[in-house]
């Protein structure tokens, strides 16, 4: 995999590439390049969040860990996708499910008690970063809904 | 004076010509494909069918189902349903035989518009028993590739072994169709995706400008793709949906297909989204 | 010698006992008749062949849920208006046979259902019920599949039409711009006078039928009695419909409440579709013989207030009686005009009188403008 300084890879973002050059300064400050083989845990359910991730290349599952049923994978991303936004997240800082890699993936990781801290000092920043976290997470919420509603059967419990 | 006192009449144009089952493939639990042919030489020289065309499949003594044609559209001659076992005709189907002799008319309804596609990225999404009549779609465009852009097939499972035609990806992706899979559910042996199918989107980054959607699936997935599509900008033009009703004649007399101003059997199954967007979220519509 | 038969277009009158000169015309032609006659105290239609058949001296009361024959006490032909059957009944069978498959080994063969049908003269069909005729000729025959069935009946069909005098307390067709004078598609059109029918010649065939009748050309004075009853008779229709901007109404209406009221008063029982000339939905189901090697494909009328008309594996639909109401009303006033290019209402008051309830879809339509 190349390296390529984390400012051009921020810059191939639209969201980030929208951003006005001091609060993209601020992200570069705080963004590191991340890589890791198929099959790594990234992190674990329960462990306190310090990175939400951007996905360059590669895949990442989410697993939940169920007694009795094992390892239960919810859902997977990919390219452009974002995860760990509960390290972000005041209510939830603490990891609700462990991301695992599936392919060998490159991330950028925001640090996100730097992220938190840039968004308090600075509101405008703030109101950016959270509009995007608040897209994310209704998106994640719809695709839950989804999932729960068991679209492809046709209703009759079969 | 002369007095015929009765008239003529033409043939009854739901009459069907009796087909041949040549082959059978089971694809996923419950979900089977027939290889059928016509009986009569004639009747299969003509035939011709347009990808995301359905026909009506008959059993005497048991009835009629509109299903898909499921194969490609270069062999009219020999024509692939993949049917997933509902009720009283899909069972009756699934009892059948190679040798065995099914009732077959069509093609009817409209098709996914390819020749509109010329020179666009195409964007399939199927969910479940929706990537059947995408597949004649498929074909089309490996037989043409070069008149297409990026073309990309998700295609969306409850479980990995639920997922449609898994063994022909890979071909698919020899001719630069980037296929992704993805399921609701999944054990860790399985290295693809999870997640319902309209959530690929955000990892896509489709140029509204030049992307066309073709969808076939669950009503409500449909209704999320078509979200996910318009928060990105696709025109409404350019998302086309294979809707599902009731169906009894597939020629425009019974009535039971109707949704709104259109006839599914007729306009339909393959309409854009401008066509029905005042009443693809009215309930009980 | 060739026959006296009258020019195209003409207006003549004929006594009016020498309308069975008419009918046995007709016969003798190789036609089968239907026309109005009295069964279980209403007025139907059915075989005739004399006019003595025709319910001479009576007259229909009709309103909302409600239907009643007087005797009028005098010898008027056709001072009724229209029952609760239609000429659908004879062009679209309730139950017809499409065809029969018998099996053979494994395979079967496909063959026609029925003979081909009689040849009908429909007597004394109305304004609105040429209206509605032209209606499902555009179903069954103006698309890209003609209705074989349908087109045989059709084709052949003999119209001797008659305009209403005497409008009923549930007609509209002036709304609906389908009487009650007839306009065009029929073979005779016929104005009941007070001793006379005065007749227009709408057809070659028509004229021909006319050949023994003793018509003589209509004078002015004739003439212009029957435009005065046809002009006073667009003033006394029972109700009004507005149809101004029809479509957009209802579209834009979809959740409007009124479907809400109308479903608890509507039992969902499909009289309205039944009684309606224009209703063509249809079910298709097989029959089989005991042994399962004959099979008979039947279609059998069926109605969007049925429960089941919507069903796709694993439910229906629209389980509502508000969307099934919804579903019929916007079919026939609304998404009618965008399929076949014309309303699918002829104003004739039928569902309104054969409602058990007495629902009146004029006064659904005013509610949802407002103006109930
Ligand atoms: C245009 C079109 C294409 C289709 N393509 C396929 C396909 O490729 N593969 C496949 O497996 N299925 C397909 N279907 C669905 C298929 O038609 C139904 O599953 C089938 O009619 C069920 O019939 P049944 O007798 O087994 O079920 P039952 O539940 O016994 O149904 C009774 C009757 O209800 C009607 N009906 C029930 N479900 C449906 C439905 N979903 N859609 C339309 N009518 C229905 C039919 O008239 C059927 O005869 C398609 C439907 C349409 C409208
Ligand atoms: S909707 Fe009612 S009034 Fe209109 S044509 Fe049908 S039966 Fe007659
Ligand atoms: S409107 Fe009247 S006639 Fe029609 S289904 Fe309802 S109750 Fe029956």
């Amino acid at each position: 995999m190349k390296k390529e300084p984390v400012a051009e890879i921020l810059k191939a973002n639209p969201w980030f590439a929208s951003l006005s050059s001091p609060h993209f300064e601020k992200m570069v400050e705080i963004a590191t390049e991340m890589s890791w083989p198929a099959g790594q845990i990234i992190f674990r359910e329960g462990q306190q969040g310090n990175y939400m991730y951007l996905i360059i290349e590669g895949q990442v599952a989410l697993d939940i860990y169920a007694p009795n049923r094992g390892r239960l994978t919810i859902l997977t991303l990919g390219p452009n996708e974002v995860f760990g936004w509960s390290a972000v997240v005041p209510y939830t800082q603490m990891r609700t499910a462990a991301a695992r890699t599936i392919k060998p993936t490159r991330a950028i990781a925001l640090d996100s008690a730097a992220l938190r801290a840039a968004c308090k000092a600075d509101h405008e920043l703030g109101y950016l970063v959270y509009r995007r976290l608040t897209n994310i997470i209704a998106g994640r919420l719809t695709a839950t809904r989804l999932q729960l509603l068991d679209v492809y059967g046709d209703g009759t419990g079969d | 004076m002369y007095a015929p006192q009765t008239t003529t009449m033409a043939p009854e144009p739901m009459m069907p010509f009796p087909a041949l089952i040549t082959d059978i493939k089971e694809e996923a639990p419950g979900v089977t494909t027939y290889a059928l042919e016509f009986e009569d030489t004639a009747v299969r020289q003509s035939f011709t069918f347009q990808p995301g065309q359905f026909n009506m499949l008959y059993l005497p003594g048991i009835g009629e189902a509109a299903i898909s044609i499921s194969s490609d559209p270069g062999q009219p001659e020999t024509l692939l349903h993949t049917i997933r076992v509902a009720g009283n005709v899909t069972q009756a189907i699934a009892r059948l035989d190679v040798g065995d002799v099914i009732g077959l008319r069509g093609p009817y309804g409209s098709a996914w518009p390819l020749a509109h596609a010329r020179g666009l990225d195409i964007i399939m999404v199927a969910g479940g028993i929706g990537l059947p009549p995408l597949r004649p779609a498929i074909y089309h465009i490996i037989h043409h590739r070069q008149e297409y852009g990026q073309v990309t097939v998700l295609v969306g499972a409850r479980e990995p072994a639920d997922l449609m035609f898994p063994g022909e990806y890979d071909a698919w992706r020899e001719q630069g169709i980037e296929v992704l899979p993805t399921v609701d559910r999944a054990d860790d042996s399985w290295e693809g995706r999870v997640g319902v199918v309209p959530m690929l989107f955000y990892s896509l980054r489709p140029d509204p400008r030049k992307t066309m959607i073709f969808t076939c699936g669950p009503e409500i997935m449909m209704r999320f793709v078509v979200y996910e599509a318009l928060a990105r900008r696709v025109p409404k033009e350019r998302i086309y949906l294979s809707l599902e009703r009731n169906m009894k004649c597939a020629i425009g007399f019974c009535g039971h297909c109707q949704f709104g101003p259109t006839f599914l059997c007729k306009e339909g199954p393959v309409l854009s989204y401008n066509q029905i967007e005042p009443f693809f979220s009215v309930e009980e519509f | 010698m060739t026959p006296h038969i009258p020019p195209l277009n003409a207006h003549v009158v004929i006594d009016k006992p020498a309308l069975q000169t008419l009918f046995d015309a007709l016969q003798t032609a190789g036609y089968t008749l239907i026309g109005p006659t009295i069964r279980e105290e209403a007025i139907v239609y059915d075989e005739i062949g004399r006019i003595e058949e025709l319910p001479i001296g009576w007259t229909d009361e009709q309103g909302p849920g409600h239907y009643r024959l007087h005797e009028r006490g005098d010898g008027r032909y056709f001072a009724y208006v229209v029952g609760p059957h239609s000429w659908k009944k004879y062009l679209y069978p309730a139950r017809l046979t499409l065809f029969r498959t018998r099996r053979q080994d494994k395979s079967f063969t496909v063959e026609t259902g029925e003979e081909p049908p009689p040849k009908y003269a429909f007597i004394g069909a109305r304004g609105c019920e040429l209206a509605a005729i032209a209606v499902q000729d555009r179903v069954f025959l103006e698309g890209p599949i003609q209705a074989a069935t349908y087109k045989a009946r059709r084709e052949h069909a003999f119209l001797l039409a008659v305009n209403c005098t005497e409008p009923g307390e549930t007609c509209f067709c002036v709304s609906m711009n389908s009487g009650p004078r007839c306009e065009s598609g029929f073979d005779l059109a016929l104005t009941e006078l007070d001793d006379v029918f005065l007749l227009q010649v709408g057809s070659q065939i028509g004229a021909e039928m006319l050949a023994g009748s003793g018509w003589r050309p209509a004078g002015a004075f004739e003439l212009s009695h029957a435009r005065r009853l046809l002009a006073e008779a667009e003033t006394q229709m029972g109700r009004t419909l507005e149809t101004r901007d029809l479509p957009n109404l209802l579209y834009d209406n979809l959740d409007h409440p009124r479907w809400d009221e109308v479903a608890e008063r509507c039992l969902s029982c499909m009289n309205c579709t039944m009684v309606c000339p224009t209703c063509f939905c249809a079910d298709i189901t097989d029959v089989s013989d005991l042994s399962g090697e004959n099979t008979a494909r039947v279609r059998v009328w069926d109605s969007c207030f049925n429960p089941d008309f919507s069903y796709v594996h694993g439910g229906n639909l629209r389980p509502s009686i508000r969307a099934r109401y919804r579903q019929w009303l916007t079919h026939k006033l609304a998404s009618w005009i965008d399929q076949f290019g014309t309303s699918g209402c002829v104003g004739c008051g039928r569902c309104i009188t054969w409602c058990p309830v007495g629902i009146d879809l004029t006064e659904e339509v005013a509610a949802i403008r407002g103006e109930g």
